[in-house]
């Protein structure tokens, strides 16, 4: 809901921060010596047509919001589920830092199940279900691994447990 | 006559068994890709990319270009049995194809579908196989104006490509640009906008952004869909051979014909890409049909339509990602990283240094439009069962795919965790009603224009001095013509609707 209705504004009041910051980060770099038009040039003359877009956009939904408002609650869009988002996204960024100290295997093993459980829905959460869901697990990690390991000459992160064969 | 003696010397050099058999398996993870809703062919072929690593140039770009074909053209059986494109270029093909499907006629609509796929894709590939050595010849004499010149158009695109809401489509590409500004800039090194951190001094990589902002963002919007209904039960008749005559198959020729020439030109322009050819090529043949009130309840010409239409959109796009190094949509994007983790750079010296990978990319695409042919006729069943595996689990396996796909690329943990802040980007570009397509096609080309345009200066002093070239002038004069036509088009719309509105 919040999103269809202010998510307009929200875009146009980040993009003229964005800019703005880019325009003034862009006045510190070095000039070039050799050329009129340096390092300095291109953030520059985008951060100004950003700027010039987004506040336009912001006046644009700033006069419709009205409008915009009354269409939406016509209208309610479908709601989303953002728990299960926010788990899923933390469990994808536990991942990627835990990937490189802990290795892949480990790190894989723990997130599959862990993910696939998340993400299915109640009629698939028996007992039945787990249980594949852990067979695939440790088959595909284990697969993926030494596929990359001996098929492409790729060692992924191995961390505290490593296999040498 | 070069051309077609270089063309069967690939089709010879290409005929090993183990590149058949590395051809014929691409196609069917394309198909498989392109047929699950929220799995597309820029996924596919940025999780084949890493298993390319290992093989020889040709090899691999023979098995990304087997991978493009099977995915899009496998959006049609999902398309036609489920009611759900696969792909964004299949769309238009749920609008007869499902409704043939309910009347018994699934396996007739596949039929139609697969077949004139086939025979797009191959207009195409003869297309592409005869120009573009032709354009790269013309594109070999290109000094830095000209290039400036092809970026700044291809940029202009975007604007087209947002229209219904100009602005944000506009703004969404410039995140792309601004992306591309960290890191070194081009020609005086001087580093930008990394805040510190050093593994950003060589800029965001262009293969964790893409697969970020293409896989990983579908999981965290999966994540986020509160459970809908279940797939149905899908029926299919058997019927004999494709299901249709050799009579009806010859009244649907000119229309198959249009649909290409429309889906080749498509694919040309950079930005544009498969899911606008589809739509496009559907309501000109409707406008066309004798019948047009026949289409949306199951007539096979709309099928025809916007099959052939995307899969000819394949060798299109082909062309301006071979000769100019400039891709046109997602997937030619990720095409492009495949040459970059060859220690190739696409563009008009490909065709001078690496013929030999080229003309094998030519063969390769007829090669795998048969395999596509052979491959969804007799598999079609099989297909239908991998529709059946629940996305909770196929989502997960994808993500590690995709880290491990970002990993291999530079051995560098760091890509890894990029794959994740440009998944949320995708994500909140999906929640914000932002297209993630101007972000992308800015993102690659950005770097590209920068470069040009100060490499140009260098060598002609002032940007007058662009204006004595007079490629560089059509294009600079197209680019001005599409923003202006864009805007007033958008005005214009915008309009329309405000009094609509107070009526």
């Amino acid at each position: 809901m919040f999103f269809k209705k202010y998510g307009d504004i929200v875009i146009s009041v980040f993009f003229m921060a964005l800019s703005a910051v880019m325009i003034y980060a862009a006045t510190l770099l070095p000039k070039s010596k050799v050329m009129e038009i340096g390092p300095d040039f291109m953030p520059t003359v985008v951060g100004i047509a950003t700027l010039i877009l987004s506040t336009a956009l912001l006046i644009i939904s700033l006069k419709n919001l009205k409008t915009r408002i009354a269409e939406v609650d016509a209208n309610p869009p479908a709601d989303s589920d953002y728990k299960r988002m926010l788990i899923s996204l933390i469990l994808i960024l536990v991942y990627v830092f835990a990937l490189k100290p802990m290795g892949f295997i480990v790190t894989t093993l723990v997130y599959l199940p862990i993910q696939m459980y998340v993400l299915a829905d109640a009629e698939h959460r028996t007992r039945k279900d787990i249980i594949v869901l852990l067979v695939i697990d440790v088959i595909f990690t284990i697969a993926v691994f030494f596929l990359f390991r001996y098929g492409f000459k790729i060692v992924l992160p191995q961390g505290i447990f490593t296999i040498n064969l | 006559m070069e051309a077609f003696s270089s063309l069967m010397g690939a089709f010879v050099s290409i005929c090993t068994p183990s590149s058949l058999l590395l051809m014929a398996a691409g196609v069917a993870v394309g198909i498989i890709f392109g047929s699950i809703p929220g799995l597309s062919a820029s996924m596919a072929v940025a999780l084949f990319l890493p298993l390319t690593f290992s093989m020889s140039a040709s090899l691999g770009m023979n098995t990304l270009v087997a991978v493009y074909i099977g995915g899009i053209s496998g959006g049609l059986i999902s398309a036609i049995l489920l009611n759900m494109p696969g792909t964004a270029s299949s769309i238009a093909t749920t609008f007869d194809g499902y409704p043939m499907a309910k009347k018994g006629e699934g396996m007739r609509a596949l039929g139609f579908g697969i077949v004139f796929s086939f025979l797009g894709s191959v207009f195409s590939f003869i297309v592409l196989t005869f120009f573009a050595p032709m354009l790269a010849d013309v594109a070999l004499k290109f000094t830095p104006a000209e290039n400036f010149g092809i970026c700044l158009f291809a940029l202009t695109m975007v604007a087209v490509l947002a229209s219904g809401n100009m602005l944000k489509g506009v703004l969404a590409g410039m995140l792309g640009l601004i992306c591309t500004f960290v890191g070194m800039a081009p020609i005086d090194g001087t580093t930008r906008f990394i805040f510190g951190i050093s593994d950003l001094k060589g800029g965001f990589a262009q293969l964790p952004t893409l697969i970020g902002i293409f896989a990983v963002s579908e999981i965290l919007i999966f994540a986020e869909k509160k459970n809908e209904g279940k797939i149905q039960k899908i029926e299919i008749k058997p019927v004999k051979g494709f299901g249709f005559s050799l009579k009806e198959f010859v009244q649907q020729l000119p229309n198959a014909l249009r649909s290409a020439l429309i889906g080749t030109g498509i694919g040309i322009l950079p930005g544009i890409g498969g899911s606008t050819s589809g739509m496009l090529s559907y309501v000109t043949a409707k406008n066309m049909s004798k019948h047009p009130e026949e289409f949306g309840k199951g007539c096979p010409d709309g099928i025809v339509a916007t099959e052939t239409a995307n899969n000819a959109t394949i060798g299109g796009a082909m062309i301006p990602l071979l000769v100019l190094g400039i891709p046109g949509d997602g997937v030619t994007a990720m095409m492009l990283g495949g040459f970059l983790i060859h220690g190739l750079s696409a563009g008009p010296l490909l065709f001078v240094k690496n013929a030999d990978v080229v003309y094998g990319i030519f063969a390769a695409c007829m090669i795998c439009s048969a395999f596509m042919l052979i491959i969804e006729f007799f598999g079609i069943r099989g297909f239908v069962q991998v529709l059946r595996i629940p996305q909770h689990i196929l989502m997960p396996l994808i993500l590690v795919l995709c880290c491990v796909g970002a990993y291999a690329t530079n051995n560098r943990i760091f890509d890894v965790q990029s794959i994740v802040l440009f998944g949320v980007i995708g994500y909140l570009y999906h929640k914000f009603g932002l297209p993630t397509t101007p972000f992308v096609l800015c993102f690659l080309i950005g770097s590209m224009l920068e470069t040009y345009l100060r490499r140009g200066l260098m060598q002609y002093k002032t940007f007058g001095a662009f204006f004595t070239r007079p490629i560089f002038v059509v294009f600079f004069a197209i680019a001005c013509g599409v923003v202006a036509w864009s805007v007033w088009k958008e005005v214009k719309a915008s309009k329309a609707k405000k009094s609509a509105a107070v009526k």
